[in-house]
Formats: C-alpha cells, sequence, structure tokens
C-alpha cells in the first residue's frame, strides 16, 4: 500500500548527496532546489511525518511540480522510492487543485472505454479551455478495442501465447501501434489474447495520489486476465508496464487475494520490442530504409532491456539508421498528464528535447510511450514520431513489397 | 514578505528570490544535514556576477550574514547558512565560457558543474582531471571554495594545481579579477590560491580559470583482491615506491564491493578482504608497461587475484559505482560519516592498521574507502542506529582516528574542507600562530564578519 507511514524509514535512507540533481528535469530547469528529490523528501519528512512543519498550499505546489519521472529514482543509489513518496504525500494531502478537463480525462474516460460519447464531450471541453488543438492529444476515430479484440491466432507454426494489454494511449489515441503489435506477434508465431473490457492500468489516478481510484483500476484488469495459459503480458507502453510490473501489488493491501494475481503479472509483463528481442524473431525482417533517432522513455526503470531493445531490433536492419542523440534518455516534460496543470514548464522542457531532434536531422523518432509521442508531435515539424513496433511493421512490408 | 526579501527582490527581481520556508528548508544544509540548525532568511538566485555583487554590498551595508552555496554536495556543512541570512546561490551562472585550445586553459562561471565541463573539454581532445565524486552534480566555484580532489589526485593533483584565475566578489560587494590565463605570475600575494580552499569566508567565486591537460589516449581499469586490509594498504605503498603512478588508486574494503556489486553490471568477486580498484593512463605503451608493474608488484607481494578490466563499459560501471558509494551506503547503515585523514603515502599501512585497532576498541563500523594512493583514505563511521550512544562512540572514534592521523604526520582533511564538521579539530593541526594569521587575513577582507559566518574555526572558542 502507498501509505506514507510505509515510508517512514526509508525517506531516512536519503543521504542528502544531491546527485539527484543531475537529472532531474524539473530542476534543471527552474533551478531552484526545493523542486529536487533530496528537499522534497526532506519536506515531506517535516511536513508529514515530524510535522515540524504546516502543510501549505506552497507544500502542495511543491508535491505536484513533480514530474514522477523516476529519474530520480534511477539515479539514487541510496534506492530511495521517490516516486512513491510523492504520490502517497499526494494520498495524504488530499485532492489536487486538479483542472476539470484533467479530473474529467482521469474519472470518466480512462475507467470506461468504448463509451464514444465520452470522447466527444472531452473534445468539447478541451475547445473550452482555449488549448490550442495541436497541444491536446487528438482522439482516434476508432478506438483499438474497436479493431481487434479476442483470440487472434499465430501464423505459421505456433511459438506460445500470450495476452495483450492494451493501454489507453494505444486505445484512444494511437491504435496504429496496437494493430502493429498484434501483427508483428502474430507474424512471429504468438498467438495474441486480448480480453474484453480492460480498462486503464491506473497509473494517471494513481499519480494524482486518487489510490482507491487506481486500486479499483488494477483490481478490474487483474481479475480479467487468466495468466495461467499465457507465457507473457504484453504491453507496448512502458509506463503501463511500470505500473505493471512495480506498482500493481503496491495498489493492493498486503493481505488481498489479489496479490497472487498482482505478482504472476509482474513476473511474465514485458514491453513488446523486448519480449520480441528476448525471444528472437522468428520472421527476419529485411529492410528499413530510414533515419531514425530513439527518445528513451523516462519510465524506463523497470525492465534493464527496454531500452537496448528497440535499437537492437531496428538499428541493424538493412538501410536503418539509428543516430543516437546527446542525451537520449532525457524527459520531453509531457509525464502524463502533467503538461495540461504546467504547460510553461512543459513546454521548456520539451524545447531542449525538440532542439536535439532537429539537429539530428533524422526522419523518424521512435519512443515506446504514447505521451511521449504525442507531446513532441506536437512540437516537431519534420520529423514524425512513432512506436519502434510500428516501425518494425514497416519493415516486415518493406520485405513483401520486394 | 519582509523587508529583507523586499530590498532582495528590488535588487534581483522578486522571481530571484526565495523566503516560504518550504523553500529556504532546501538550502538550510549540504550533504551533512545532521548540521542543521535554521532557516536562512531568505535564498538568492542570481544569474550573473554584478547581481552577485548587488546582493553582497547590501548585506554587506546592513551587516547580514550571506552563506554561498554551489550544489549543495559538500561533505564538512560548509554550505550551511548556521547564522542565518542570505544564502546566494551560484548554480545559474553556469556557462562554460571559453575553451581556449591555443593557451590549454578554460574559463567557466563558478556555478558551472563539473560534469558537463568535463564532457565539454573531452569533446576538444583536452582533460580536467579533478574529479570529486559529487561531479554529477558539483559546481566549479564550489570546487573551488573546498580545494577539491577525488580519485586522479594520486596522479593529477587536486583543483588547486589547475586554478589559474579566478573572479571574486569581496564582502562588501567590489569585484577582483586574479590571476589570468597564464601559467605562471609572480605579482604581490597569490590570491588565486588564498581563494581557493576558503570555504566562502573571504568572498563568492564567481568566475574561475582553469588550466587543462590532453586528453590521454589510452587508460585501463585494474582490480587487485588483497586477503587482507594490511596486504591491500602494503601493496599501495610499494607501488608508490616503485614510482608506478596510476591515474586512479582506490582502497575498498569488501563491504564496499559489496554494496557496489549492487549498481554494476558484472559483480566483482568478494572472497577478498580489501581491493585495490586503479586505473592506469597514458599512451597504450605506458599503460601497458604500467599494467605490467602493477601485476609484477601484486604477484610479489602475494596479493589473492589481478583483474584486468578490458570491457571498457563494465570498468566505467565500477567508477560510477565508486562515485556513489556514499549514497549506496546508506542502502545498509543509517548514517554515515565520511572522515577525510590524509597521511604520508608511506604510512598508508599504520593508518589502515589504527583505524581496525579503533573501530574494534570503541565498538562501531569504520567503512575504509579511500584515494589510497595519494595517502587521502576516508574513513567513515557507520551507525546502523541514530541515538545518543551510537553517536558518542562516532565522535570517540572519528577523534582517536584524527589524532592518529596527526601523529602520522597527516592532516585533517585532503580534500572536504573544515566547514563546521572538523572546527573543532582545527587547533589539533594548526598552532596558534597559524590560526591567528588566518583570522587576521579574515578580517582584513571581511571586517564584519558576514561571510559564511561560523566556519572553518570555532567562533569564540579555544584560543
Amino acid at each position: 500500500m502507498l501509505k506514507l507511514e510505509n515510508y517512514e524509514a526509508i525517506i531516512n535512507k536519503c543521504s542528502h548527496c544531491g546527485y539527484c540533481q543531475a537529472t532531474c528535469p524539473v530542476y534543471l530547469e527552474d533551478m531552484l532546489e526545493s523542486h529536487v528529490a533530496r528537499n522534497r523528501l526532506n519536506l515531506i519528512n517535516q511536513v508529514l511525518i515530524l510535522k515540524t512543519m504546516p502543510s501549505t498550499p506552497r507544500f502542495r505546489e511543491i508535491l505536484d511540480r513533480c514530474l514522477l519521472c523516476t529519474n530520480c529514482t534511477q539515479t539514487c543509489s541510496s534506492k530511495v522510492p521517490v516516486d512513491e513518496i510523492i504520490i502517497a504525500a499526494r494520498a495524504e494531502t488530499g485532492k489536487s487543485t486538479l483542472g476539470g478537463l484533467k479530473s474529467f480525462v482521469m474519472s470518466k474516460m480512462l475507467q470506461q472505454r468504448g463509451l464514444t460519447g465520452l470522447m466527444g464531450k472531452a473534445g468539447s471541453l478541451v475547445q473550452k479551455m482555449g488549448v490550442a488543438a495541436r497541444e491536446m492529444p487528438q482522439l482516434a476515430s476508432k478506438p483499438f478495442s474497436q479493431i481487434y479484440s479476442g483470440t487472434i491466432p499465430a501464423q505459421g507454426e505456433q511459438r506460445g501465447r500470450v495476452a495483450y494489454f492494451v493501454g489507453c494511449g494505444t486505445n484512444f489515441l494511437y491504435p496504429d501501434t496496437g494493430i502493429a503489435t498484434v501483427q508483428v506477434l502474430t507474424r512471429n508465431g504468438w498467438e495474441v489474447v486480448i480480453p474484453a473490457g480492460q480498462v486503464c492500468c491506473g497509473i494517471p489516478a494513481m499519480a494524482e495520489g486518487d489510490l482507491a481510484a487506481a486500486r479499483e483500476m488494477v483490481a478490474t484488469n487483474l481479475n480479467l486476465f487468466d495468466l495461467d495459459n499465457v507465457d507473457a503480458v504484453i504491453t507496448d507502453c512502458t509506463s503501463c508496464g511500470m505500473m505493471i510490473k512495480e506498482k500493481f501489488s503496491k495498489m493492493l493491501n498486503p493481505e488481498d487475494p489479489l496479490q497472487e494475481k498482482a505478482q504472476a503479472w509482474a513476473g511474465k509483463i514485458y514491453e513488446i520490442t523486448d519480449f520480441l528481442q528476448q525471444q528472437g524473431l522468428s520472421d527476419r525482417p529485411a529492410s528499413l530504409y530510414a533515419s531514425f533517432t530513439y527518445h528513451v522513455p523516462c519510465h524506463r526503470g523497470w525492465s534493464p532491456t527496454v531500452v537496448d531493445a528497440p535499437r537492437e531490433l531496428l538499428g541493424n536492419l538493412p538501410g536503418a539508421e539509428l543516430r543516437e542523440l546527446p542525451d537520449p534518455e532525457k524527459c520531453c516534460g509531457a509525464a502524463g498528464t502533467f503538461f495540461m496543470e504546467h504547460r510553461d514548464l512543459s513546454e521548456r522542457i520539451r524545447s531542449h528535447r525538440v532542439e536535439q531532434i532537429e539537429a539530428s536531422e533524422v526522419q523518424t523518432v521512435i519512443t515506446q510511450c504514447p505521451v511521449c509521442r504525442f507531446y513532441l508531435s506536437a512540437s516537431l515539424n519534420s520529423q514524425q514520431v512513432t512506436h519502434p513496433v510500428i516501425m518494425l511493421a514497416q519493415a516486415y512490408e518493406n520485405v513483401s513489397q520486394e | 514578505m519582509s523587508g529583507l526579501v523586499k530590498d532582495l527582490a528590488r535588487l534581483i527581481g522578486d522571481n530571484n528570490v526565495l523566503f516560504q520556508p518550504e523553500d529556504l528548508l532546501a538550502y538550510a544544509n549540504d550533504a551533512t544535514h545532521y548540521f542543521r540548525t535554521q532557516l536562512p532568511d531568505a535564498v538568492v538566485l542570481p544569474s550573473s556576477t554584478q547581481e552577485i555583487a548587488r546582493v553582497q554590498a547590501y548585506a554587506y551595508e546592513h551587516q547580514i550574514p550571506v552563506t554561498p552555496r554551489g550544489a549543495g554536495s559538500g561533505l564538512s556543512g560548509g554550505a550551511t547558512p548556521v547564522k542565518g541570512g542570505i544564502v546566494v546561490d551560484t548554480k545559474r551562472l553556469n556557462r562554460i565560457v571559453e575553451i581556449d585550445r591555443a593557451n590549454m586553459v578554460a574559463q567557466v562561471e563558478g556555478g558551472a558543474v563539473l560534469q558537463n565541463f568535463h564532457r565539454a573539454v573531452e569533446e576538444r581532445g583536452l582533460f580536467y582531471p579533478p574529479d570529486p565524486q559529487s561531479m554529477s552534480v558539483c559546481t566549479l566555484g564550489g570546487n573551488v571554495a573546498t580545494r577539491a580532489g577525488g580519485p586522479r589526485g594520486v596522479k593529477y593533483g587536486t583543483t588547486g594545481n589547475y586554478v589559474t584565475g579566478l573572479e571574486v566578489v569581496l564582502p562588501d560587494g567590489s569585484v577582483i579579477k586574479t590571476g589570468g590565463k597564464f601559467v605562471k605570475q609572480s605579482v604581490g600575494y597569490d590570491l588565486t590560491h588564498l581563494m581557493t580552499g576558503s570555504e566562502g569566508t573571504l568572498g563568492i567565486i564567481t568566475g574561475v580559470t582553469v588550466r587543462l591537460v590532453p586528453l590521454p589516449p589510452a587508460h585501463r581499469t585494474v582490480i587487485v583482491v588483497c586477503e587482507t586490509l594490511d596486504q591491500a594498504a602494503e601493496i599501495v605503498s610499494e607501488i608508490i615506491a616503485r614510482g608506478a603512478v596510476p591515474s586512479m588508486l582506490e582502497f575498498l574494503i569488501k563491504l564496499a564491493i559489496t554494496v557496489m556489486n549492487n549498481y554494476v553490471s558484472q559483480p566483482l568477486p568478494t572472497d577478498g578482504e580489501a581491493f585495490l580498484l586503479m586505473e592506469m593512463d597514458g599512451t597504450p605503451a605506458q599503460v601497458e608497461s604500467d599494467v605490467q608493474t602493477i601485476k609484477e608488484i601484486c604477484r610479489d607481494m602475494k596479493a589473492q587475484e589481478v583483474l584486468e578490466i578490458l570491457d571498457e563499459k563494465a570498468a566505467q560501471s565500477y567508477w560510477n559505482a565508486r562515485s556513489n558509494i556514499y549514497p549506496l551506503i546508506m542502502t545498509i547503515f543509517n548514517r554515515c560519516t565520511s572522515e577525510d585523514i590524509t597521511v604520508p603515502r608511506s604510512r598508508i599501512p599504520d593508518l589502515v592498521r589504527a583505524v581496525q585497532e579503533i573501530a574494534a576498541s570503541v565498538g562501531i563500523m569504520i567503512g575504509l574507502a579511500g584515494h589510497a594512493g595519494d595517502g587521502n583514505m576516508h574513513p567513515t563511521v557507520l551507525q546502523t542506529e541514530i541515538n545518543d550512544e551510537m553517536a558518542a562512540r562516532a565522535n570517540k572514534a572519528i577523534e582517536l582516528m584524527i589524532r592518529r592521523g596527526l601523529e602520522l604526520g597527516g592532516t585533517i582533511s585532503g580534500e572536504h574542507g573544515i566547514g563546521i564538521h572538523k572546527q573543532e579539530y582545527l587547533a589539533w593541526e594548526l598552532d596558534q600562530v597559524q590560526i591567528e594569521l588566518m583570522k587576521r587575513i579574515k578580517a582584513a577582507f571581511d571586517p564584519r564578519g558576514i561571510m559564511n559566518p561560523g566556519k572553518i574555526w570555532v567562533e569564540g572558542g579555544a584560543q
């Protein structure tokens, strides 16, 4: 359970070395030490645990001005789970001052899929807020859930069976990622099972500190899938992957009967390119003919190989030219719904990323996060942003054309 | 908003002044958080030397304490505002102004981050060796103020050996430029090197000019596994005595390797009691011959195992883990106090033996992970619990180690500085004449006593 009382000991493991300054995108923008993990932790300790300082609007602002990107937790060799402590603190301080759109997205859209009417309503809310259309995600004309569901058989000899957890990004914004995922998996001998009724993984609600809502989504998903008969659970989204691998179990009480299922998920969850790279491709794509760069998503810490997989799968294909950015792992500033509430800050963080990408002069940017994909697309004019599995699917098409 | 905050906002803009307690808390200590006593009254985030000079002149006029701050990663409490007042954060002065290849020097602003600077010069085939282990965040100005060192000290020396010029805002707000791009100067007192190591008590370092050297074309990491701490210490002495000069020569006990193994891609064997982590650099031929010398010494001295790390990535991961040893050790302990004792290098075996004896007699764990190659050991007192009894034992052990270090002809600090952490031991090392002389220098720079007050010596303490 993400309760602050469970973190009272570990919060003191912070040695105050301050090395978290090196990788915090918010700190590197504002250069306020109050926004660095070391000081967020100390402040949470003083306000909520030791109670030497009152809880104030400024305190809440410091809590809210965190991307939960986990760059600090990945940098921290004392292994303090900063993101979880901030989430627990958000939960403890109660509702934040969420904007109308954001709370709507959170409470309605992500919990109830397939209600197309809701999407229209979301669209009109966006207009009401006066946000430039380009700066808000465009919903796909048809969600992925209406394109594929049920069991899709493997092509050729079957190597095994996988369950596909379809994230909200793929379902609502980028069904093309889902289509490519199914195509590449089946092409490589994997039968794909897509249980109907899947809901959001819960990470946006958890990020807000709405742990009850997150728990509900986790439970719904856990109950939908029968993992006994699959070799793996596949996600195409690194944030869903992190949620499933590292947080599902923490959304439940320790004695919750669903714990066993949560553990089983954690043991079987793979990001699609990571899975393909580890299992090997039985059907080899022959050519790519594209220059591309890899924007590494922040939520990469849950698998040591998830950042190598796209590079290895695509980088060596004939015609492929992978040009690495000076800082491939630099945050783009989107961070789930963070950019809706902190537009100026997010845009400043993004500008450095965009600068590096434009300087690289590649045709395509790949990334395994739908929010990075959307947010970078909104600011890039000459490059398309896509998921590596889509590029891989295209590489197969190139073969069949030859 | 207090009058102070309003005045500061008028001087440098209200976006650049922090005054809410939630923000002030972040500037109330450095990496030695246990020395935090109070919040500063205000924090300023200037972006230019002129802004700092304005704040400093104001503070001088109103006799307000000023504590300069870099990354706040120091290990002596030097950036802790023990008297409140204004914290001047220099991190927004972070430009690399010039890398001058023709003169092999570079100029940076005081808040430039060391690692960014390393990258920038190395991209040009140049090298700035000083490598305090906080290099991912620490600032050049802070490095100068603390006379920071690091593993490469054994071959290349420390920050002080590279600084050729400074820009400094003095306590009254006037700005001086000392030294320059030249590599030698014989004009009056050497204020550049007086400011170096002054720990923010004489002024604020806003600009730094340093000497560069060519980037060595080759390097190799070697790890020596030893059966005992004594054996490792003897090997260090022998390496120095035979004239082999590794670019880094780190002494690590088994505990250090154990926690580092959680961080590296290829874990090291843990069947030894002590380990030497070394790097040789230079031309490929020189590296090869140095490695052979090291191997011969280790064979003669009957080291358990010598590992040559040819995989660059693996080697880098060992050095990264070494940099992170302080936070890594916190996964096991609840407080670690890193000492900075430095002895003449032939006395390393004596110091290592003394530390083990002191740990046993006081009944507390003391880790050893130090830059043995230059005699700078970091015996680190490790506390599993934080309570008065453990604190008393820790203090006892620290006192005994410092005494023993001094008896061995050593110094109480090699590279961290005195700050507040070691001020009570200052008089153990320096005689009264020197301390009084330092105080008169301080008074000449800072007659009103506003610059980083409460540091280096104990105020009103034993004379």
